[in-house]
């Protein structure tokens, strides 16, 4: 077993080296747990759509549950303007909570443990709110940097500081996924190898410091996932209803 | 004369219920999330003004300036966003 805390976090290659041009596309660990959630997700969702029987079995109930809760956090936040979009962020909800759960179990990888995914998933969603603000507004849109009421003397200033906040989105979103898996799965590493190096006399302590870490990881995984999804609603409500 | 048990039990269950929603109402859903949200949203917003600063020194060749500009302006901006998150955490 690695000591090291970080090893956890390793891409490796699986299977031959795939190159095109400069750009090296292999087969790694990540890929795979992407592939296993999204087909998770698939199964999960086909199965419980199946046969829609008025006294739900359990994988049907999971799937309802997540589907309303998906469709009233976004009624919540984005109103109903947003309702052509439910598709897009109900795979993102269940793409990101389903990478963050695969990850709690032992010897698997966090796909979202990496800030270069992560901040990916923003980036595409910091674009797609960006096009869809101008394609409903026109330069309208532009309006979100200039705050009503503000004398003219401070107006470059102000529409500097809301540009920076604008363009600080997808970093404070791709940085919160990322810092709190990571921070997550690090300490449970490291409390577990306290269990190890205190062996049978001390290493009780750590072991329940464990245990509680893991529920609390179970709860952070979904509370990301959740926080990632109302987000991107909070965004796409700025772009679908412009009021400032 | 005792009432229908299962009546009882479902005014119970629903008294529950009711509660529970206006519970979830006025809580948030979790302080740890609000705190990173309110953290990483500081951050952020400096870390993005420090970099244009750098981007634009770099391209004019006028070494600390624009750094030095960018990075208070990012601050600034920061703040903004923390007023503004917890604004809406309130409502």
């Amino acid at each position: 077993m690695a000591a090291n805390p970080m090893s956890q976090f390793d891409v490796y290659r699986i299977g031959p080296e795939i190159k095109v041009g400069a750009f090296d596309i292999s087969f790694t660990n990540a890929s795979l747990f992407m592939i296993i959630s999204t087909v998770s997700i698939l199964l999960v969702f086909n199965f419980g759509s199946k046969r829609n029987s008025v006294l739900p079995n359990k994988i049907q109930l999971l799937a309802e549950l997540s589907y309303t809760f998906v469709a009233k956090m976004i009624s919540d936040t984005a109103g109903s303007k947003a309702k052509p979009y439910f598709a897009f962020i109900f795979s993102l909800f269940m793409f990101v909570l389903f990478c963050n759960m695969f990850g709690m179990i032992p010897y698997t990888f966090t796909v979202t443990s990496h800030i270069i995914v992560t901040f990916i998933l923003a980036a595409f969603i910091f674009i797609g709110v960006t096009v869809i603000g101008f394609i409903k507004h026109g330069f309208g849109y532009l309006k979100l940097f200039v705050p009503s009421g503000v004398p003219a003397v401070l107006l470059p200033l102000i529409v500097v500081i809301e540009i920076i906040s604008y363009l600080s989105r997808p970093i404070s979103l791709s940085v919160r996924l990322f810092a709190n898996m990571m921070a997550g799965h690090t300490m449970m590493k490291v409390f577990g190898g306290f269990v190890i190096s205190l062996g049978l006399v001390g290493g009780w302590l750590p072991l329940s410091f464990s245990v509680a870490l893991t529920g609390l990881e179970i709860l952070v995984a979904f509370l990301q996932a959740y926080v990632f999804a109302i987000l991107t609603c909070i965004y796409l409500n700025d772009a679908l209803n412009l009021h400032h | 004369m005792p009432k229908d048990p299962l009546k009882t039990r479902l005014e119970i269950a629903k008294n529950k219920v009711s509660k529970k929603n206006l519970f979830d109402k006025k809580s948030n859903p979790s302080p740890i999330g609000t705190a990173f949200k309110l953290s990483t949203e500081l951050v952020a917003a400096v870390a993005v003004g420090t970099i244009i600063g750098f981007i634009f020194d770099k391209t004019f060749g006028t070494k600390p300036w624009f750094i030095l500009i960018f990075f208070f302006v990012g601050v600034v901006a920061g703040i903004t966003n923390v007023i503004r998150s917890a604004k809406n955490m309130q409502k």
